[in-house]
């Protein structure tokens, strides 16, 4: 019973519980998804999104993961053999995107799905698609997240639907997520240009009640090639002629946008006027807004736009013309206010403007209602019901010592291991260590604090090149597995082409892990539908050029410093390959098989206090006990022998040998 | 004046409270009842603080609770609970599962430190009686186990939540969420965590705060 309790813990959790593509069985939230409807179901977002584009009848899907999205690339890995559709894990957000291209100028509907930063890796092929345009529909959800709960940055994404000229909505909650994406794949075919929806975190990963229209499905099938040369060809001529066509499809759209449901003016619920102010707002801001407005008891109208590229002119210009002062609602970039005080200038130059510009706002961070309520009291000289600053500043006073829980390496953790040892085999060595993103993002911050530079997917390469040019010390650059397929490999092509002098460590945890253990190109393919080739990391780099690749194990963590050490010493470019399976991806596998997972634990009388387990290492699963020993929690630890290989008074065995339960 | 009922859910990643803001949904949207929440995925699920939102009423637009106005808080682990205080309402409920799960970070300090102590459950206790002085401490863990399954704790936990006569969805609807969203074969443990959940919040609770009448 205990050795079943000890592991599982994960098992239950949000992780297992969302994590389709590698459980075993169908979870309830998937068969929602898959219903025949008309119904109801509690969803995800990220699962409403889904649902709309089977009802779309979408034909193919392509992703590579990445919070706030991966919901959805899981949610389709789940369903997309029982609903007929093409589902892929990309290597990178850019291929995805041309893959669901490919589809859609075919003419069968696609989509794809890509956090903000992930639009970056896509952009290039984006913008061109923007010429070109699609046949089927083609639909490519793009989800910002400010307050960068999971990113690198607060990076706003609306201005990418404005500088590509294609058509941008903006939904508020999942029932309206749904409807967007449904929605987006018939105007994506009417006007010939995929269509982007715009999501922020809070928006995907809200949950509520939504409502399932009927589900038909179509059987997949191979379409003729149109055959019209130079129809999806964007270069000199054609680009000039596209330009043109592109602008009217703007216009057209317009003008739909002008007449569609997905704008409209709400009265707010409240029984006090405010003459003359109204208010203007998209996505989650609108949730924000509606509440500030009741907590105000005010009746306003509210504009709540869907459509945020091309924004109705007229439907705007129309609401503020009567207006004495308009506040615009909306997180990140000042961007419908900007719009707003271009089409003021034609229609009412003198309306108040409470927004960024004006103080009210900030451009950082995420809103929630009593931001939104705060700033709104003050443009109009009211009073919030519940003095938020002064509950916020007793709580920081009542959480006086509480210590930070910063999301840290899980136990059994390959990276705890890894960057272990590679902090032993450096030590006393001032070196520079440019890392990557991953898990291993983690390490620049508190407890470990190993990094030095962090850009983005596969920048670590690029950067460890320009560095070991210019720096004095060594350059050890660090990547995973995932995010060296997905961006790694031109910049280490580059490094080996310039004939650089750094160590480049691999992460190699078979996974996409940090996302959901997702499968990559370099995983055992077993674990995706089965029908892929797995890149051999090895291979790779010895065709590339790589002459000195040293392969450890992280688990091994009395042998590899001296490993470690050897191949640092080496001259020239070296690679180091730190191969270990991700410990939750490697913890489900062992449950599939049968395996027990067994706890270590700590021997009272043999302890001296020395904690060799706990500086450099932090694992979750051990603490001190009250005297003041190390103490190992049976419940967290993942029984991966590390600790017991650092301990130099052999303190830590396995339960399995010592035959014991909990210490 | 803003929903109905606004529920504060935290824990360490990893501890199951996803699953319970999914059944709670499930269960309302059987029942009728308009939930929606505020959830948080990504990286900070390794051993990491998460909370989860969770709103209740027919005109509830945001998924996130404003701060001072949740009418409950439910931790999973009692550090978790007095990081998110700010959300409790003065005079709302805490149900705070008694499990002290310690930060790496804090270990390091108290290595370092030897004049250092963890911050405990009494602690967090203690702060929380600045607010209220409706405490509902859990030892969900044993009650997991007395259920025969240890990883029910966080199930043992919604049954307490479900004795409150506040919480607008009725104990039946999650009980038969439960059943939908489980695993079949731990399916017993957590019909019986759920009871034993609510038996203990009945116990210990029911004398000074309203509490749906006991089944049977």
């Amino acid at each position: 019973m205990k050795r079943f309790a000890q592991k599982i813990i994960f098992d239950k959790s949000g992780v297992a519980v969302r994590n389709w593509s590698l459980q075993e069985g169908s979870k309830m939230s998937a068969e929602d998804v898959m219903s025949g409807g008309p119904g109801k179901a509690f969803m995800l977002c990220n699962e409403a999104i889904v649902r709309g584009a089977l009802e779309a009848d979408v034909k193919l899907y392509a992703a590579y993961p990445g919070s706030p999205t991966t919901e959805i690339l899981d949610t389709f890995v789940e369903v997309g053999k029982a609903m007929d559709v093409r589902v892929e894990v990309s290597t990178n957000e850019k291929v995805a995107l041309e893959t669901a291209a490919g589809a859609a100028m075919a003419g069968l509907r696609s989509m794809t799905s890509m956090k903000s930063v992930g639009m970056n890796v896509a952009a290039d092929s984006f913008f061109s698609l923007g010429y070109t345009g699609v046949k089927g529909g083609m639909v490519i959800v793009m989800a910002d997240d400010p307050y960068a709960h999971s990113s690198q940055s607060e990076q706003d994404g609306r201005f990418f639907g404005q500088a590509s000229y294609i058509p941008m909505l903006e939904p508020s909650d999942p029932q309206e997520a749904k409807e967007m994406v449904k929605h987006g794949f018939s105007i994506s075919e009417k006007f010939g240009v995929p269509v982007l929806i715009r999501t922020v975190t809070r928006v995907n990963h809200q949950s509520g009640i939504v409502e399932l229209e009927e589900l038909k499905r179509t059987p997949f099938k191979k379409v003729p090639w149109p055959h019209e040369p130079t129809r999806f060809i964007t270069v000199a001529d054609r680009a000039r002629a596209f330009k043109k066509q592109m602008l009217e499809r703007t216009r057209l759209l317009g003008e739909e946008f002008e007449m569609s449901a997905l704008n409209r003016i709400d009265l707010s619920g409240g029984s006090r006027k405010a003459e003359g102010t109204g208010l203007i707002t998209s996505s989650a801001g609108y949730n924000y807004a509606v509440e500030a407005c009741r907590m105000l008891d005010l009746s306003v109208p509210i504009l709540k736009l869907g459509t945020t590229f091309p924004l109705p002119v007229r439907l705007i210009s129309d609401f503020i013309r009567p207006l004495k002062r308009v506040v615009i609602v909306e997180e990140l970039a000042p961007y419908l206010e900007r719009n707003v005080m271009a089409f003021a200038k034609e229609v009412n130059p003198t309306i108040q403007i409470v927004g960024k510009g004006s103080g009210h706002f900030s451009e950082a961070l995420e809103y929630n209602t009593s931001i939104v309520a705060t700033a709104m009291a003050r443009a109009l000289g009211l009073k919030t019901p519940v003095d938020f600053q002064a509950i916020l500043e007793r709580a920081a006073k009542l959480k006086d010592g509480l210590p930070p829980r910063p999301p840290t390496f899980c136990p059994g953790c390959p990276h705890r291991g890894t960057i272990y040892a590679l902090r032993k085999a450096l030590k006393g060595v001032k070196h520079v260590q440019p890392t990557d993103i991953g898990c291993y993002s983690m390490a620049p911050l508190e407890p470990l604090k190993y990094g030095d530079s962090l850009l983005s997917m596969g920048a670590s390469l690029g950067v460890a090149e320009g560095m070991q040019h210019c720096v004095e010390e060594p350059v050890v650059a660090m990547i995973g597995d995932s995010t060296f397929l997905h961006a790694g490999i031109p910049g280490l092509i580059n490094a080996i082409h310039q004939k650089a002098n750094f160590k480049l460590v691999i992460l190699d945890n078979a996974v996409t892990a940090m996302t959901g253990q997702q499968h990559n190109p370099a995983s055992p393919h077993e674990d995706g539908d089965g029908g892929q080739q797995r890149i051999v990391l090895e291979d790779l780099l010895k065709g590339l050029g790589v002459k000195d690749t040293t392969i450890i194990d992280p688990y091994d963590i009395k042998n590899t410093p001296g490993i470690i050490k050897e191949a640092l010493s080496r001259p020239g470019l070296g690679v180091i390959i730190s191969r270990r399976d991700c410990a939750l991806f490697g913890d489900r596998n062992k449950r599939r098989q049968g395996i027990p997972i067994v706890p270590n634990r700590i021997d009272k009388a043999t302890c001296k206090r020395i904690y060799a387990c706990i500086g450099d290492f932090f694992c979750p699963a051990i603490s001190l006990d009250a005297d003041r020993q190390a103490h190992i929690s049976a419940d967290i630890c993942d029984g991966c022998m590390k600790c017991a290989k650092l301990c130099p008074i052999s303190a830590i065995q396995s339960t399995q040998k010592t035959g014991g339960g909990k210490a | 004046m803003i929903g109905d009922f606004g529920l504060m859910m935290s824990a360490v990643g990893g501890q199951g409270l996803v699953l319970l803001s999914n059944i709670i949904g499930t269960a309302g949207a059987a029942a009728g009842i308009r939930v929606i929440t505020g959830e948080q995925h990504g990286l900070s699920q390794r051993h990491g603080s998460i909370q989860v939102h969770l709103r209740i009423g027919r005109d509830v637009r945001s998924p996130l609770i404003p701060v001072g106005m949740a009418d409950a808080l439910m931790s999973l682990e009692a550090l978790e609970a007095l990081r998110y205080i700010e959300y409790l309402k003065d005079g709302g409920v805490a149900i705070i599962n008694t499990r002290v799960i310690h930060p790496v970070t804090e270990t390091g300090e108290i290595v370092k430190d030897k004049g250092r102590k963890y911050m405990s459950l009494e602690d967090v206790e203690g702060r929380f009686r600045n607010l209220t002085l409706h405490i509902l401490k859990l030892n969900a863990l044993e009650l997991a186990e007395r259920a025969g399954n240890a990883l029910t704790e966080n199930i043992a936990m919604l049954g307490a939540v479900s004795v409150l006569e506040m919480f607008p969805v009725p104990p039946g609807d999650l009980e038969d969420a439960i059943r939908r969203l489980v695993p079949k074969k731990a399916l017993d443990a957590n019909i019986r965590a759920f009871k034993l959940g609510a038996v203990a919040a009945r116990d210990n609770f029911c004398k000074d705060l309203a509490c749906r009448p006991a089944p049977g």
